[in-house]
């Protein structure tokens, strides 16, 4: 037997990225968010780039487990409430989930792509003495 | 496999959260399965030092 979800208050300031907010009962949830996150050392943004294809992590087969067990599952709810006060939440994001009510199958998949671009070395150690030069 | 759950009463005051992120959850309820999954990836290569050239374009 499912049980009733009651929050009196609920704030959240900012959901973003594939991320769920669910107010109700819900049968499946799939949520997926792929990023490249580039680090440039200086401002710089080209609006035309990166290609998902060529990079392995967004085509990399996830060892999820079956779901298919024999499980049989007896649970008795003895109150056929939850009863929560209040919710505060900053942020949620990349595929996150804020769920209140039931459900059956909730999936999410995040994959993220971490690079960094730096200029080259000569350059930074101009870069240093520049600095120190407007010090002086 | 038999799972056996009694559910008795469940009362919460406040739940102050800064941030759910990357394949997380907060739920109040029930549900059946639940599977997520997060990869992040910075592998050697991904540290670029030379002039800022854009991405593989995308296609």
């Amino acid at each position: 037997m499912n049980r009733t979800a009651k929050v009196d208050f609920l704030k959240v300031d900012s959901a973003g990225l594939s991320s769920v907010i669910q107010i109700g009962d819900s049968t499946h949830i799939y949520a997926l968010n792929r990023a490249i996150a580039v680090q440039r050392q200086h401002e710089l943004f080209y609006s035309h780039e990166g290609n998902f294809n060529r990079f392995g992590i967004f085509s990399y087969a996830l060892p999820i487990p079956s779901i298919d067990e024999p499980i049989t599952i007896q649970s008795t709810a003895l109150q056929p409430m939850i009863k929560v006060g209040s919710i505060d939440v900053i942020g949620i994001s990349s595929t996150a989930i804020l769920h209140i009510g039931n459900s059956k199958y909730i999936q999410g998949e995040a994959r993220t792509l971490h690079i960094r671009q730096l200029e080259t070395a000569e350059k930074n150690e101009e870069t240093e003495i520049d600095q120190t030069a407007e010090v002086e | 496999m038999i799972f056996e759950v009694v559910n008795r009463e469940l009362c919460v005051g406040a739940i102050r959260v800064t941030g759910i992120s990357s394949s997380s959850l907060l739920m109040v309820g029930d549900t059946n399965s639940i599977q997520l999954t997060s990869l992040f990836d910075t592998p050697p290569e991904s540290l670029i030092i030379g002039p800022f050239v854009p991405l593989t374009p995308g296609g």
